[in-house]
C-alpha cells in the first residue's frame, strides 16, 4: 500500500513541478541557514570540558580602583596581578591551581637552514595539565619541582612536535627558545577544547597554544605577555621588577575545587587573604570575590558573540518564513484537490487513508528538503569559513550532532508543515464538496 | 430584441473540428419567451454563450438590441452582460465562498450602484424569490431548490431585459422545477425577453415559441404548440 | 471597492491569508532589522582612519638573541627604510590604527587621582610620524628631533608634550577651537603635565569597536625595543612592489631577527572589519533569499487560489466583471493581506530591534525604516500577485456555463 503512496505522491510532485521544486527549496534554503547559524552558536556556547567544567573555578579577585569599578555591573577584573597570583599559588589553598598567561616565543629550530620563527606560548603551573585533562602523546607535564627551581622545561603541541621533531618522540630533547635552552618534558596529543575556556580574554576560539613552560620563567627571563594588560593605577617606578609590582592586571588564575565544601573553603581563604592586604592599604573596594566555573565563566566573558546571537532569533524567523511558505502552498493544493479528494472519499476511502497518502506526498518533500538541507548546512559552514577566514576556522566544523539534528530538524518541521494541511485534506467533507459544485 | 444571422461557431482543438453552430439565424422580439430544445450536443448551449455575449462567432452577424455586437470589445460586452442580461445556470454557479447576499450584491457592484441601492434591489429579490430570510447564509447551507432561486434572484437583480437560462430545472425535482419555473413565467410577465433552454418538453411547452436544434441548426419552430412549421437552415 | 464581501469570502479561508501574512510580517521583521544592520555597518566601515591607507603598510621585527640591541637596530633600520627609493618615509610605531592592538591611556584636564579622564590611544612615533602616516596637522607644529626622547622596555613615564586628535580636543574641552588649545595642558598618568603642541584632524585609535575610537594621541618617543614596528610610507601607487622589497631589506640586514610578513593598510582594514562585512554579506543573502521565497509563495498561494477560483472567475466575467474588474479583486484581496502582515510586520520589527538594544546593545532602528520597510512589502506583495492575477483575468466567461 505505502508503494501505491508514494507512487500517488510522486505523480502529484511532478504533476505541480515547480511549486514542488519551491517547497523543497524553501524547506532546504530554511533548515539550510537554520542549522548553519544553529551550528555556530552550538560551537560557541559549547561545554569545552564536561568531564569537569563543574569543579574548574576561575578565580576573580577585586583589586580594581577605588573609585571606579573594573566593570560597569560592578563585576570584579577578569584576570589577577602578578602579587595577588604568586601569593595564591604559594597558599595551594586548593586542590590544583595555576595561574598562566599567554607569550611568544622564537624558535631556532638547530638546523642552520631553516630560520627561526615565532611560536605562541602560554606560561603555567604544573598543574595546569592535570587541571585541564590536556591529552599527552609522549612524556607529561612538568611536576612542581621544576616551577620552583626555574627549571627550563617545555611541552609541546602535537603539531609543533611534528615541525620540529617529525612526529617523533622529542622528550629530553633540547630546544632553543628565545636564545634558551629548554628540555622537552612532554608532547600533547591534538588538543582544542571549544572555546578555549582556559584564556578567553582575546580569542576566544583560537587554536591553543604550540609551547607550555613554567610560569616562573616569565620573571625570571622576562618573556614576553600576549594578551591584555590593565592598570588602573600607574606603575610605580622604571623597570621589569617595577611592573611585576604594579597593580596591573594580566594573569589568568584558575582553581580545581572537588566539591562545594572545597568551594566554601576557597571563597573563604580568598576572603582572607584580601582582608590581609587590606591592612597593607591595597584592595580599598569592598570585598568582591567570585569564582565561576567553566560555563558560568564563558557567560560572564560573554563568550558568545553578540552578531551570532542576533543572527540565531533571525535565522529561526527564517526558517519560519520558510515552513509557513511551505504550508500554505501544501494547503492550497491539497485543497485545490478537494474535488478529487471529495471523489475519493465518496469511493470508499477512509481518513486514514487519505491521511496517509497526503502525509506521504508531504513526507517525500520534507526529506527531499531536508537532504539537500543538510547539504546547504556543510555549504553555509564553508561560506562563513570563506567569509570570515581564520576567525571563526573552528567554529565551522560540522559534528555529529549538529549532522543528526539538521536531519531532524528537517524531517519533523516538513512533517510539521505537511501536517495541517494533510489533516484538513482529509477533513473535507465530501458532501459539502460534490453540492457546492 | 436579438437577431442573428448565419451565425457559424467552430470549436478547434488538436485533433478535431466541431461545428457547434452552423448558419444559424434566429430572431427574438422583445418580451418574448422561447424555448431551445434539441438533443445534447446540437449546440444549444453554445447558441446561449453566444448570445448572452461570453463567447464570440466565427461567421455571420448578431444584433442584440438594434446593436452590432461583432465589433464590440471585451470591456463593451461584459458591460452588455452587466446590464442587459441575465443567465441563470443548470448549476445554479453561485460562488461558494460568498454568502446569498453577497452573491446577488456581485452584478450589481459591477454595474457601480452605490450602497443603499445594492442593497435595496438585494432585498427586493430576495422577497421576490421567497428567501428574505436567508441572507447570510452559504450556497452551500441551501437546498437545490433554494440556491436555484437564489440564481435567479441575481439574474434579476440588475433589472435585466433579456434572460437566458440554460436548463433552469435540469438539477431540481419536478416539484422545485415547477416552483422555479413559476418565477421565470412571473418574470416573463413582467416585460423581459426569456431563451431557456430545457430538455423538459412540458416545461418547453409554457414557452410562446419553440425553437429545436439539432446539430448546429434550427430546425423547427413551433409557435406556442399552435401547430408547427419546418423552417430550413441554411445548406451546409 | 468590494473590500467587504473579499473579507467575507476571506475569513472563509483564514488559514491561507493568516499564513501570508505572517510570512510577510516574518519577513518584514527580518528584511528591515537586517537592512538596518547593513547600513549601519557600512557606515562603520566607511569612517577613514584618518592615516593615507593606501600608500602605507607595516612590518614588525623582533630580535631573539640575548645582546640583540634594540636602539642600534631601529636606528639601521629607520635610516635604510628611509633612504630607499619608493619609500617617502618610515616610522617605528607602537601601534597601528585599525589593527585591534594597542595601548591606552588616561588624558585629563585637571591633575589629581579623582579628576574625570578621558581614554586616549597612545601611538609612540618621532619625528616623522606625522609625514609617514599622513595625517593633517591642522593647528600647532609636528615634532622635531629635540623633542624625541627614547623609550626602552623599562621606561613607564611620559613625555612632556603631545599632539592630539580633534576630537580628543573636544573630549577634553568640549568646544575649544584647536588652535586656541595649542600650549595648554593635559595630565597623564593622574599627574604627569603634557603640553598641547599640535592637533591632527582626524586619527583614529586602534580599536574600531570603541566608542571614543576618534580620541588619540602622538607622544614623541622613539621605541628602541627588541620587537619593533615599522609604519612604512610609500610613494603613492607603490605598496605593493615594495612590500616585498623591505622584508627582504630587513631580514638582510641582521640575522638575530625574526621579520614577520608585512601587511597592508588595506589589509589591516579588511581584517579589522572582517566581522562587519562578514555578517552584512550573510544579512543580503538572507535578506535576498527571504525576499525570493515569499514573494514565490505569495506567487505560487494566488496561483493557486486563481486555478481553484476559474469557475468563480467565469461567473464573474459572466455577470458583467470588467478583466480589469478581476485584475482588481486579486490585487484588493492580495494588499489586505498584505496590509494585515506589514502591520503586524512592524510591531514585530520594533519588538526585535528592541529586543536586540536591550539584550545585545546593538543600535536603536530609525523609526522611518518601518513605513519604508512596509512600503517595500507592500510593493513586492503586490508585484508578486500581478501575475497570478493577469492570469485570472484571461478566464474566459463562458467556463460558466462549460464546466462542471
Ligand atoms: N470548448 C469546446 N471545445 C471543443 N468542442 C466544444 C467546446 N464546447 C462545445 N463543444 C462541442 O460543440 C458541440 C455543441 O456543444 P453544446 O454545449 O452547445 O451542446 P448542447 O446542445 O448544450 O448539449 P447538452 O444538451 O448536452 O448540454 C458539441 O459537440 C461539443 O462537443
Ligand atoms: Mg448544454
Amino acid at each position: 500500500m505505502l508503494g501505491y503512496y508514494v507512487r500517488l505522491a510522486a505523480i502529484s510532485i511532478r504533476e505541480n513541478a515547480v511549486m514542488s521544486l519551491l517547497m523543497i527549496t524553501a524547506v532546504a534554503v530554511g533548515i539550510g541557514t537554520c542549522m548553519t547559524i544553529v551550528t555556530v552558536n552550538y560551537i560557541m556556547a559549547k561545554d569545552p570540558i564536561p568531564q569537569k567544567s563543574e569543579v574548574l573555578y576561575a578565580v576573580q579577585l577585586d583589586s580594581w580602583n577605588p573609585n571606579d569599578a573594573f566593570r560597569d555591573d560592578g563585576s570584579p577584573p577578569d584576570q589577577l596581578t602578578y602579587t595577588d597570583a604568586l601569593a595564591l599559588m604559594d597558599a595551594r589553598s586548593a586542590f590544583r591551581q595555576t595561574a598562566m598567561v599567554g607569550t611568544s616565543l622564537i624558535v631556532q629550530p638547530d638546523d642552520p637552514d631553516s630560520k627561526p620563527f615565532q611560536a605562541s606560548g602560554r606560561a603555567a603551573y604544573a598543574d595546569f595539565f592535570a587541571m585541564f585533562d590536556t591529552p599527552f602523546l609522549f612524556g607529561s607535564g612538568w611536576d612542581a619541582d621544576a616551577d620552583r627551581r626555574l627549571e627550563q622545561v617545555v611541552v609541546l603541541s602535537r603539531e609543533m612536535n611534528d615541525r620540529l621533531f617529525g612526529g617523533e618522540n622529542s622528550v629530553g630533547e633540547n630546544i632553543t627558545l628565545g636564545s634558551y635552552d629548554y628540555r622537552v618534558v612532554g608532547v600533547l596529543d591534538t588538543w582544542q577544547p571549544m572555546p578555549k575556556f582556559y584564556d578567553v580574554t582575546t580569542g576566544p576560539f583560537d587554536k591553543t597554544e604550540d609551547v607550555f613552560v613554567p610560569f616562573s620563567l616569565v620573571a625570571s627571563l622576562q618573556l614576553p605577555r600576549n594578551g591584555n594588560t590593565n592598570c588602573w593605577k600607574p606603575v610605580d617606578g622604571d623597570g621589569y621588577e617595577a611592573f611585576l609590582a604594579s597593580e596591573c592586571i594580566w594573569i589568568q588564575f584558575w582553581a580545581e575545587l572537588r566539591n562545594d565544601a572545597e568551594k566554601r573553603e576557597y571563597l573563604a581563604f580568598l576572603d582572607n587573604y584580601v582582608n590581609d592586604q587590606k591592612s597593607l592599604g591595597r584592595f580599598a573596594r569592598p570585598l568582591n570575590n567570585r569564582v565561576n566555573d567553566v560555563n558560568e565563566w564563558m557567560d560572564v566573558m560573554r563568550v558568545v558573540d553578540s552578531n551570532a546571537t542576533m543572527m540565531l532569533p533571525v535565522s529561526i524567523m527564517f526558517l519560519t518564513v520558510c515552513l509557513l511558505n511551505t504550508i500554505g502552498l501544501l494547503l492550497a493544493k491539497f485543497l485545490g484537490k478537494a474535488p478529487e479528494i471529495a471523489l475519493r472519499r465518496a469511493l470508499g476511502a477512509s481518513k486514514r487513508a487519505l491521511f496517509v497518502q497526503y502525509l506521504v506526498e508531504s513526507g517525500c518533500i520534507g526529506v527531499a528538503g531536508g537532504v539537500v538541507g543538510v547539504v546547504l548546512t556543510w555549504l553555509g559552514l564553508r561560506g562563513i569559513e570563506a567569509l570570515f577566514g581564520d576567525l571563526v576556522e573552528n567554529l565551522v566544523q560540522l559534528d555529529l550532532v549538529m549532522v543528526t539534528a539538521a536531519v531532524v530538524l528537517a524531517i519533523v518541521s516538513s512533517m510539521a508543515a505537511g501536517l495541517y494541511p494533510t489533516w484538513r485534506a482529509c477533513n473535507i467533507e465530501p458532501a459539502a464538496q460534490l453540492k457546492s459544485q | 430584441m436579438l437577431s442573428m444571422k448565419n451565425v457559424s461557431r467552430i470549436y478547434r482543438t488538436d485533433v478535431v473540428q466541431t461545428h457547434a453552430l452552423r448558419n444559424l439565424s434566429l430572431e427574438v422580439e422583445a418580451g418574448e419567451f422561447v424555448a431551445l430544445v434539441g438533443p445534447s450536443g446540437s449546440g444549444k448551449t453554445t447558441f446561449l454563450n453566444i448570445a448572452g455575449l461570453l463567447e464570440t462567432f466565427d461567421d455571420g452577424s448578431y444584433q442584440l438590441d438594434g446593436r452590432d455586437v461583432a465589433g464590440l470589445n471585451d470591456n463593451d460586452r461584459s458591460r452588455l452582460r452587466n446590464e442587459k442580461i441575465g443567465f441563470i445556470f443548470q448549476s445554479f454557479n453561485l460562488i461558494p465562498e460568498l454568502n446569498i447576499a453577497d452573491n446577488i450584491d456581485v452584478p450589481l457592484r459591477y454595474r457601480g450602484f452605490a450602497a443603499r441601492e445594492r442593497k435595496r434591489r438585494v432585498d427586493r429579490v430576495l422577497e421576490v424569490v421567497g428567501l428574505g430570510g436567508r441572507k447570510k447564509h452559504l450556497p452551500s447551507q441551501l437546498s437545490g431548490g433554494q440556491q436555484q432561486r437564489v440564481a435567479i434572484a441575481r439574474a434579476l437583480a440588475g433589472d435585466p431585459g433579456f434572460l437566458l437560462a440554460d436548463e433552469p430545472t435540469g438539477n431540481l425535482d419536478s416539484s422545485t422545477a415547477a416552483g422555479v419555473m413559476e418565477l421565470i413565467n412571473e418574470i416573463h410577465r413582467n416585460g423581459a425577453t426569456i431563451i431557456m433552454v430545457t430538455h423538459d418538453l412540458e416545461l418547453a411547452a409554457r414557452a410562446e415559441r419553440i425553437v429545436r436544434l439539432s446539430d448546429g441548426q434550427v430546425v423547427l419552430l413551433d409557435e406556442g404548440g399552435e401547430g408547427s412549421e419546418l423552417e430550413n437552415g441554411a445548406a451546409v | 471597492m468590494e473590500i467587504g464581501p473579499i473579507l467575507r469570502a476571506m475569513t472563509r479561508n483564514k488559514i491561507g491569508a493568516i499564513l501570508i501574512a505572517l510570512q510577510i510580517a516574518f519577513t518584514m521583521t527580518v528584511v528591515v532589522n537586517a537592512y538596518f544592520m547593513i547600513e549601519e555597518r557600512m557606515r562603520l566601515m566607511e569612517r577613514p582612519s584618518g592615516v593615507v591607507e593606501d600608500q602605507l603598510f607595516h612590518i614588525s621585527t623582533r630580535g631573539f638573541t640575548p645582546d640583540f640591541n634594540g636602539k642600534v637596530s631601529v636606528q639601521d633600520d629607520l635610516a635604510l627604510l628611509r633612504q630607499t627609493p619608493g619609500i617617502v618615509d618610515a616610522v617605528a610605531i607602537n601601534a597601528i590604527p585599525l589593527s585591534g592592538g594597542g595601548w591606552s591611556m588616561s588624558l585629563q584636564v585637571e591633575p589629581g587621582d579623582g579628576e574625570q579622564g578621558h581614554g586616549v590611544a597612545i601611538y609612540m612615533v618621532d619625528d616623522h610620524g606625522l609625514d609617514t602616516l599622513g595625517v593633517e596637522l591642522i593647528a600647532g607644529r609636528d615634532f622635531t628631533p629635540a623633542d624625541v626622547r627614547e623609550r626602552g622596555p623599562a621606561t613607564s613615564d611620559w613625555p612632556d608634550k603631545a599632539i592630539i586628535s580633534e576630537a580628543t580636543v573636544k573630549a577634553l574641552w568640549a568646544d575649544a577651537n584647536p588652535l586656541e588649545v595649542v600650549g595648554r595642558t593635559a595630565y597623564i598618568n593622574d599627574d604627569e603635565p603634557v603640553t598641547i603642541i599640535g592637533v591632527v584632524e582626524k586619527l583614529q585609535a586602534p580599536w574600531n569597536g570603541w566608542t571614543t575610537v576618534e580620541q588619540s594621541m602622538l607622544v614623541p618617543d622613539k621605541l628602541i625595543w627588541t620587537g619593533v614596528r615599522y609604519m612604512v610610507r610609500t610613494e603613492p601607487g607603490r605598496r605593493d612592489e615594495m612590500m616585498p622589497i623591505v622584508e627582504e631589506l630587513l631580514a638582510r640586514s641582521n640575522n638575530q631577527r625574526i621579520v614577520r610578513a608585512p601587511e597592508s593598510m588595506a589589509e589591516t582594514r579588511a581584517r579589522s572589519y572582517a566581522l562587519d562585512s562578514g555578517l552584512a554579506k550573510i544579512l543580503g543573502v538572507i535578506m535576498a533569499m527571504l525576499v525570493s521565497i515569499t514573494s514565490l509563495g505569495i506567487v505560487g498561494l494566488a496561483s493557486f487560489s486563481v486555478r481553484r477560483r476559474t469557475k468563480q472567475i467565469g461567473i464573474r466575467r459572466a455577470l458583467g466583471a470588467k478583466k480589469r474588474d478581476i485584475l482588481r479583486y486579486f490585487l484588493v484581496e492580495n494588499f489586505m493581506i498584505t496590509t494585515l502582515g506589514v502591520v503586524l510586520g512592524a510591531v514585530m520589527t520594533v519588538g526585535f530591534n528592541v529586543w536586540l538594544v536591550q539584550a545585545l546593545n546593538f543600535p536603536k532602528i530609525d523609526w522611518l525604516y518601518v513605513p519604508i520597510g512596509m512600503l517595500a512589502l507592500w510593493l513586492i506583495g503586490i508585484i508578486a500577485v500581478l501575475g497570478p492575477a493577469r492570469r485570472a483575468t484571461a478566464v474566459p466567461p463562458a467556463v460558466a456555463t462549460r464546466t462542471v
